[in-house]
C-alpha cells in the first residue's frame, strides 16, 4: 500500500471513530425536552390560576410549600419576602442593603445563582445526551450540567452558582436535585440562601411547545419551610445569544450625579 | 433641528414588571411613564442595559444631558434592536419610567424616530 493510501485510510478510521463517538455522546432520549425556551409572557401561578399541566407539577411540591409570586419579571419590593419565613437576622440585615451597589464595577457582571436565574425573564436552551443533559442560560451566560448518571452528590464539591445537579426522568418529568450552590439572591431585594441549600425541580412537556418548570428550595439558615415557585416556556426557532456582560455599565448611569427635572 | 422642549407625560399604569438583577425599581418609578424627545450623542449595546445619551433643549432654552438605559440588548435583539439602531445625531421620542431621584435618567420602554417610526416592537409583541 502506498504511504498515501495508508494515511487516507488512517484519516478515515478516525473520522468514523470521532463520528461514532459523537453519536453517543449526543444520542436523544427523546423526551422532548431538547431546544429553545423563552418565558412566556404574563403572569405565572399564583397569580394567575394554574393550568392542569401546572397545577400537576404543584401537586408535586412539599406540603406547606410557599408558592412564590415573583417568577418571571416580576419582584418583590424591598421587605416583601413573599410570604416566606425569612429568619430575623436576614430581614434585619437587609434594612441596610444598598441595591445601588449592584452597578458596580465588580459586582454588575457577577451573576446571580441558578435558584434566581431560572425564574428570570431570559431563555434558556436544553441539550439533551445519554448521560448528561445540558441547560445553557442566556442570562449571564450560565451552564448548568445535569448528571444522569450519578445518583448522590459528591463530597466536597466545590460550591458555585451552579451547583452539582443530578437527574432522574420519573415517566415523563425530569427531576433535578441540586446541592453545593454558594450563597446567592432569593428575591434580589437583600436576603441570601446559605450554601446549605437545596434545590429540586421539575421539567415537563404541557404540550410540544410548551415546557412547565417548577423549583423548590429549602434552606434552614435562612428561612422556615419549603420555597417554590412555577415557570412557564415556550418553544422557540432559536439559540441563547451570548451575554458578555460589560461591567463598566454601571458608570454610564452617571446622570444620578447631575442636575434633577424641575 | 433640535426639538425645543421635553414633554413629561406622567401615566400611571398598572402592577409595572421589573427586570432582574440589576433591579428597575432601585432607580426608577416603574409603575410611571415619560416621554421625552431629544437627540441622540452616543448609544452602547451590551448586556446587561444597554445605554443611550441623548441631549434635550427644555422650554427654556436649557441643554439637559439625560441617560436612558433599556432592558437586557439580548432580549432586545428579538424585538428587533441593534447596536445600529441609533447613531449620534438621531432625533428620538423615548418612552419609559422616570428616575426615582429626579436626575436626568429613565428606563426605555418604547422608541420611535422623528417621523414616529418605533424602534424595534413592544414587549411581548413577540416574546
Amino acid at each position: 500500500m502506498r504511504a498515501s493510501n495508508v494515511v487516507s485510510a488512517l484519516i478515515a478510521c478516525a473520522a468514523g471513530l470521532t463520528a461514532v463517538a459523537s453519536v453517543h455522546a449526543q444520542a436523544p432520549q427523546g423526551h422532548g425536552i431538547a431546544g429553545f425556551w423563552s418565558m412566556a409572557p404574563g403572569p405565572t401561578p399564583p397569580r394567575r390560576a394554574a393550568t392542569p399541566a401546572e397545577a400537576e407539577l404543584i401537586g408535586k411540591f412539599r406540603d406547606g410549600a410557599v408558592l412564590l409570586a415573583d417568577a418571571g419579571a416580576t419582584e418583590f419590593p424591598p421587605g416583601d419576602y413573599g410570604g416566606l419565613n425569612v429568619r430575623a437576622n436576614l430581614r434585619e440585615a437587609a434594612k441596610s442593603y444598598d441595591p445601588e451597589k449592584q452597578t458596580d464595577v465588580s459586582l454588575t457582571c457577577r451573576p446571580p445563582g441558578v435558584i434566581y436565574s431560572m425564574q428570570g425573564p431570559f431563555p434558556i436552551e436544553i441539550f439533551e445526551g445519554r448521560d448528561l443533559i445540558v441547560i445553557k442560560l442566556e442570562y449571564f451566560d450560565l451552564v448548568r450540567i445535569i448528571f444522569m448518571n450519578e445518583t448522590k452528590h459528591p463530597e466536597n464539591w466545590p460550591h458555585s452558582q451552579t451547583g452539582h445537579s443530578i437527574g432522574r426522568w420519573e415517566g415523563d418529568t425530569l427531576v433535578v436535585d441540586t446541592a453545593s450552590l454558594m450563597p446567592g439572591t432569593l428575591f434580589n431585594n437583600g436576603v441570601d440562601y446559605t450554601d446549605n441549600v437545596h434545590l429540586l425541580e421539575r421539567f415537563r412537556l404541557a404540550d410540544a411547545n410548551t415546557l412547565v418548570v417548577t423549583q423548590q428550595f429549602e434552606d434552614s439558615g435562612s428561612f422556615e419551610g419549603t420555597a417554590a415557585r412555577i415557570m412557564s416556556f415556550r418553544r422557540g426557532d432559536d439559540h441563547v445569544y451570548p451575554y458578555d456582560c460589560d461591567p463598566t455599565y454601571g458608570l454610564a448611569i452617571d446622570s444620578r450625579q447631575g442636575p434633577k427635572r424641575e | 433641528m433640535i426639538l425645543r422642549s421635553a414633554f413629561f407625560g406622567v401615566l400611571i399604569l398598572g402592577a409595572g414588571a421589573a427586570f432582574a438583577h440589576h433591579s428597575a425599581p432601585v432607580f426608577y418609578k416603574v409603575d410611571e411613564r415619560i416621554t421625552v424627545s431629544g437627540t441622540v450623542t452616543e448609544f452602547r449595546f451590551s448586556n446587561p442595559h444597554a445605554i443611550l445619551k441623548f441631549d434635550v433643549v427644555a422650554a427654556n432654552g436649557q441643554k439637559q444631558q439625560w441617560t436612558a438605559e433599556t432592558t437586557s440588548p439580548s432580549i432586545l435583539r428579538r424585538r428587533g434592536w441593534s447596536q445600529e439602531s441609533f447613531e449620534p445625531g438621531d432625533k428620538v421620542k423615548l418612552e419609559g419610567m422616570p428616575s426615582q431621584d429626579g436626575s436626568y435618567l429613565m428606563r426605555i420602554t418604547r422608541a420611535f424616530r422623528e417621523d414616529g417610526t418605533e424602534i424595534g416592537v413592544p414587549a411581548g409583541t413577540n416574546n
